[in-house]
């Protein structure tokens, strides 16, 4: 006990004394996961809306596939995206592997499923007339689109907000394909993975305490945005 | 008078089933008219094909004279016919963005769009509601916030479906009274109903929605001439 | 609080280009989790990357892992301690050639009451047989790291294959795995610099030290430029003629852990 809270009072002074190397792993983190977020969002939405307002074949499955593959581990995608960002693999000549772009990559394909699965959701429940006001008002499909996401917009942020939640905390895939170098892919939690296995606890610990105070963030504001989109439904 | 919109042969299947199976259907301008029938007889299902919202088996069009495939005459009718559902759906913003909504995209002045709207609100009385939300309001409320985001567009044509259903003597009183003012406004109005008696009043003509065909009624509830009289 | 602000401000602007290292060459370089983990790199990597002005990303795996890399040309240049690999992976055409630089030494800790009676020894083998004879509880790496592969040849010196529930494989870095070692109260081959770093918190005792079957030896490799032409070769080899410059002895002699040598270079 004594040693942990030894480290807990060392990682608080090294979080708010401006430790360069710990702020660069933070900077890491949020800089790859919200780009990777910012760009699986969009293409997420557009493909859950023609899921939810189109019949073709194969919908269903579509539909199942998605919802399967948001439980896939993060090592899995990891793994996949190595093998194919390797210099041995089909993409090899793109040299994107131990990037930001690879981590992105990677944090794009673990967060897409999620992103479609819970959008798909809310465009479900959207109400029919909104899209058919919008229509008859003159508005073209394009504007029609926006609308219809403005009027959702709690149950997409809630989902942006699951998807990122899922992306900030992963390790496996940021592992495999980030390689965890020091100062430029290693992120909050491959840092804590590589920081328990030297014993370091107290840069562990800071880490750690963004980490948690992020997911408590983000899922005080899930069930804010959820709220408000049941409320106004 | 001039028929704004003919179709002839229109056909439409739902669930394997025929549903409309219409010779003719003529919309003619400045003309009020019922269309009643029971509850499932398609009535919807014909405003809607009418305000470009659902698809036909197949028509044949004529728009203003000009006969044209059904995708052509959709496009050309958009904000000349509009279509209000039973229980108007309004946006999830201010009633002057909803009342604005159809004028964005017209790349209108925002001075102009301004002039228009309170214009619109002053129309259906509502212009003390001008910023709150059209969620907060009451039903009465929400459907003048309808009639008023419709009527700025100046539509040719308004198909109203069942405006009056669920609605009690004071909503009825105002409804009645928007639907007086379109009229006046030379707004040509398909209203469907399976309450005929309660907008016999407002209407010129009359047709029921029978087995998938438009049969002329009369305009008296019990007998009297069968004759349709579009006025103006 | 001034300074947390002024990082953070710094962090921003530095943002866009910390993705893009500029004009000097980059080279990767795989090596182990134990090698990064005593700290050598940070005091050598500032230095060569200064003195040949490149940029280089280090990526610390599995020795196994390390040379996978080597052999899918996801690096440049290996840095790993498995001599048995090491010449394999160049035999086959994956790398260049192996240069010895430096070596440090595996040790043998283990419970404090010794029930294999093996306090004292050098030679490592021999332990081993009476650990096995006494089946006293033995942590294993059990990663195909440099550390397990050494571990594998001196029970394959002691003629004896390990099996029993007193033999536990447990698939860690060798700070995990000395951690559960000392929860376990149990035997496990570790090498000094990880020793020096974290004994001060593990109840387990050095047992058996200095055996010549105990050196641990590093070999620095160019991935082969034949198999993939993106290797920045001649990078990797001024890299690799710095580990054997005076400079580059003498930081690897200076370094310490817990006050005590950890690498001595070789001598050529």
């Amino acid at each position: 006990m004594d040693s942990l809270s030894a480290a807990t009072a060392e990682s608080f002074r090294l979080l708010f004394s401006g430790d360069a190397a710990l702020w660069i792993i933070i900077f890491t983190s949020f800089s790859v996961s919200l780009r990777a977020i910012l760009i699986a969002a969009p293409f997420a939405f557009v493909t859950a809306f023609f899921m939810a307002h189109l019949r073709y074949p194969g919908r269903r499955a579509m539909i199942a596939g998605f919802s399967a593959l948001q439980s896939i581990p993060a090592v899995v995608v990891g793994l996949t995206v190595y093998l194919v960002l390797s210099r041995s693999g089909p993409l090899g000549d793109l040299q994107l592997l131990f990037t930001h772009s690879s981590m992105i990559i990677g944090q794009i394909l673990l967060s897409f499923p999620l992103l479609v699965a819970l959008s798909h959701a809310a465009f479900q429940a959207a109400d029919r007339r909104v899209w058919e006001t919008s229509i008859t008002l003159g508005a073209k499909p394009y504007r029609a689109f926006l609308t219809l996401i403005h009027e959702i917009r709690f149950g997409l942020i809630a989902a942006f907000i699951a998807g990122f939640g899922r992306i900030i905390a992963e390790v496996g895939c940021s592992m495999m394909v980030g390689g965890n170098i020091l100062g430029y892919t290693r992120n909050i939690p491959t840092a804590i993975a590589l920081e328990t296995t030297k014993g370091e606890f107290a840069q562990a610990i800071a880490l750690g305490m963004v980490l948690l105070s992020m997911a408590l963030l983000l899922n005080g504001m899930l069930s804010f945005f959820q709220g408000r989109g049941e409320m106004t439904a | 008078m001039s028929a704004i919109i003919h179709y002839s042969a229109m056909r439409k299947t739902v669930h394997q089933q025929l549903l409309l199976d219409i010779d003719t259907l003529e919309i003619h301008e400045r003309a009020c008219v019922a269309l009643s029938g029971r509850n499932g007889a398609g009535k919807s299902t014909l405003m809607r094909i009418i305000a470009g919202l659902e698809v036909p088996d197949s028509v044949t069009v004529t728009f203003d004279g000009q006969t044209m495939p059904w995708q052509r005459a959709v496009q050309r009718m958009r904000t000349h016919v509009i279509y209000l559902h039973q229980n108007p759906y309004l946006f999830d913003r201010s009633v002057t963005d909803n009342i604005a909504y159809g004028l964005r995209h017209q790349k209108l002045a925002m001075k102009e769009i301004s002039s228009k709207v309170a214009e619109a609100l002053d129309w259906a009385g509502i212009s003390h509601l001008q910023m709150r939300n059209a969620r907060e309001l009451s039903g009465g409320e929400r459907q003048q916030v309808a009639f008023a985001r419709a009527r700025i567009l100046r539509p040719r044509v308004l198909l109203l479906d069942e405006p009056m259903t669920n609605m009690d003597s004071e909503a009825r009183e105002q409804t009645c009274r928007m639907i007086k003012r379109l009229k006046d406004d030379g707004v040509s109005i398909l209203l469907a109903t399976h309450e005929f008696h309660t907008v016999a009043h407002l209407c010129d003509a009359h047709l029921s929605l029978e087995s998938g065909s438009l049969q002329p009624q009369s305009l008296e509830s019990a007998g009297g001439e069968r004759k349709i009289i579009p006025y103006g | 609080m001034k300074r947390f602000i002024a990082n953070l401000i710094l962090f921003l602007l530095l943002a866009a280009p910390l993705s893009f290292a500029g004009e000097q060459p980059l080279l990767r370089m795989a090596t182990t989790t134990s090698t990064e983990n005593s700290g050598l790199f940070t005091v050598i990597q500032p230095a060569f990357e200064k003195a040949l002005d490149i940029k280089v990303h280090v990526i610390a795996v599995g020795t196994g892992k390390a040379l996978e890399l080597g052999r899918r040309g996801d690096v440049d240049v290996v840095l790993v301690h498995a001599k048995p690999a090491e010449e394999a992976f160049v035999a086959a055409g994956h790398g260049i050639a192996r240069h010895e630089i430096m070596y440090n030494d595996f040790i043998i800790v283990g419970p404090a009451d010794d029930p294999a009676g093996i306090s004292g020894m050098q030679d490592a083998a021999s332990a081993y047989a009476r650990i096995a004879a006494s089946a006293t509880t033995v942590v294993s790496r059990g990663d195909d790291s440099g550390t397990h592969k050494k571990e594998l040849a001196l029970w394959r010196q002691a003629g004896i294959e390990p099996d029993g529930p007193w033999y536990r494989q447990v698939g860690q870095g060798m700070g995990k795995t000395l951690q559960i070692a000392g929860e376990m109260n149990a035997c496990t081959l570790v090498d000094r610099g990880t020793w020096l770093a974290y004994r001060a918190n593990n109840p387990l005792k050095l047992l058996v030290a200095g055996g010549a079957d105990l050196k641990n030896t590093y070999g620095i490799i160019a991935v082969n430029p034949q198999r993939y032409p993106d290797v920045d070769y001649a990078s990797v080899q001024r890299l690799i003629d710095w580990f054997t410059s005076p400079e580059a002895r003498a930081l690897i002699a200076g370094y310490r852990v817990a006050g005590e040598q950890l690498f001595y270079p070789v001598e050529n």
